[in-house]
């Protein structure tokens, strides 16, 4: 078995790295990675973003017809981790774009897609709600068929980005009396229709601002409130009630990628380099065996993630069966950064306290704010326990719990 | 006005509707400082805070009663 790249993989490595080093700083990265934050320079992002597009780094395993490069996925995935390093996602994963290819009609992915790669279009994802908690097949937002039209009444809540994006991937219930799984339909939803109205919800990010690059660092997310909202049936993304299926198939497919992992791998990179340099009032970090100790385990445990990652890439690349590999990762991924913040926490002392902003705060607090953000990671885009779950029927096949 | 059925503050409806801004793509924003709501059964309540609506809709039933007395 070789686990080797191949002399072009590496090639493209090294071209995507030197891009990078001419083209990007750190910060810019982190910038444009949270382009659904308040203020974000969203005209630069696109320029840059379409000299990336232009070197073809862009989904580069979609298909040409819809914007991508028809590449393979493993090329993809070198262009994504290199890119992660940095802050900015260039694959299209956690897009809706995926859900799209798989389910969407031929104008809808030729409408859809290939904005989605250039960055003119972009989803929110409209999922929970206040009642709802984890439990996303007991949504209540409604809407009701109306001849050619819908009509949505209900309520998204924790909606990030829907202040910055065009559209909302909305999951509706379309039969109440149906089993729960089986009444909701996906609609995509331009945000500017009448009847959406968006009620700003701070977070503990926000005061003060999370530095760019922090794991889950974004300050602000939504409540969205649908009265009366009217969309024509074209807006459904497949079939009528099979929205909860298209819906999985699209979240499983979004948990494979770079981005998942090295989340969470960022931060034993940072703190490793930070380790190796910095002397605390002339205590030296690198030289003290517990924090030696500690950052072997985390690189280790890292190293686990990435592998799992890798290994749900070949299954893609394959074709085969992708059943539960997204959602032992989910797991995995998550579950390393809030141990890794937790571990950076007790090397920096008193030290990782120090927010954004606070005199002899380290790297302007990020390892703090990396705390506060590591653990949201554990319950969004599907909580950890929900994983576990569909690993052990999907994986194990034991019975739905 | 309507009144927070958790903790019975007042909550000036106008105000948690009025849109006093428009996000990206169009879709008109409220001021969160204002209050939220919720649609339960045919009717819009008003909170004071996510808190009190949380406690709502754990049982909403309980602070509906409690409310009318």
């Amino acid at each position: 078995m070789n686990f080797d790249w191949t002399p072009e993989q590496e090639a493209l490595r090294k071209e995507v790295r030197d891009f990078i080093r001419e083209n990007m700083t750190k910060r810019l990265g982190g910038e444009m990675g949270e382009e659904m934050e308040e203020g974000a320079d969203r005209e630069r992002s696109r320029a840059l973003r379409k000299k990336i597009g232009e070197k073809g780094w862009l989904a580069i395993s979609w298909p040409k017809e819809y914007g991508g490069q028809g590449g393979d996925r493993m090329s993809q995935y070198i262009v994504e981790e290199e890119f992660a390093r940095v802050g900015m996602g260039v694959g299209g994963g956690g897009s809706g774009a995926g859900a799209i290819l798989g389910a969407g009609t031929e104008e809808q992915k030729r409408y859809f897609v290939p904005k989605v790669i250039a960055g003119e279009m972009s989803f929110c994802l409209g999922f929970t709600e206040p009642q709802g908690g984890a439990d996303l097949a007991g949504l209540q937002c409604r809407a009701v068929r109306d001849g050619d039209f819908y009509t949505i009444n209900g309520q998204k809540m924790f909606t990030s980005g829907a202040h910055n994006a065009t559209h909302i991937y909305l999951m509706a219930r379309t039969d109440p009396a149906a089993e729960r799984h089986r009444g909701i339909t996906i609609l995509l939803v331009p945000m500017d229709t009448p009847g959406i109205t968006v009620r700003p919800l701070w977070t503990v990010q926000n005061d003060p601002p999370a530095p760019p690059g922090t794991t889950y660092g974004m300050g602000r997310t939504n409540e969205v409130f649908f009265e009366d909202v009217r969309v024509p049936i074209s807006c459904r993304l497949g079939d009528e009630n099979m929205g909860w299926f298209i819906g999985a198939q699209g979240l499983n497919l979004d948990r494979v990628g770079a981005s998942r992992y090295l989340i969470s791998v960022h931060m034993d990179e940072d703190i490793i380099n930070w380790a190796k340099e910095s002397d605390l009032g002339g205590y030296s970090v690198k030289d003290d065996p517990a924090v030696r100790d500690k950052l072997a385990e985390l690189w280790i445990e890292a190293q686990v993630c990435r592998l799992m990652t890798m290994r749900s890439m070949s299954i893609v690349q394959r074709d085969q069966d992708f059943t539960y590999e997204g959602s032992a990762e989910k797991v995995m991924a998550p579950e390393h950064g809030v141990t890794a913040s937790e571990a950076i926490s007790q090397i920096l002392g008193p030290y990782a306290q120090l927010l954004n902003g606070s005199e002899g705060a380290v790297e302007s607090g990020i390892y703090a704010h990396n705390l506060m953000g590591a653990f949201q990671s554990g319950i969004n885009h599907g909580s950890v326990q929900i994983m576990r779950d569909q690993v052990a029927r999907r994986g194990l096949g034991m019975p739905r719990g | 006005m309507a009144r927070d059925p958790v903790c019975g503050k007042e909550i000036d409806e106008a105000a948690v509707r009025a849109v006093t801004g428009q996000t990206a793509y169009g879709a008109p924003e409220v001021d969160p400082t204002k209050g939220t709501r919720r649609f339960h059964e045919g009717v819009w309540y008003y909170f004071d805070t996510l808190d009190c609506r949380s406690k709502f809709l754990a049982s909403p039933d309980t602070y509906i009663k409690k409310a009318a007395s």
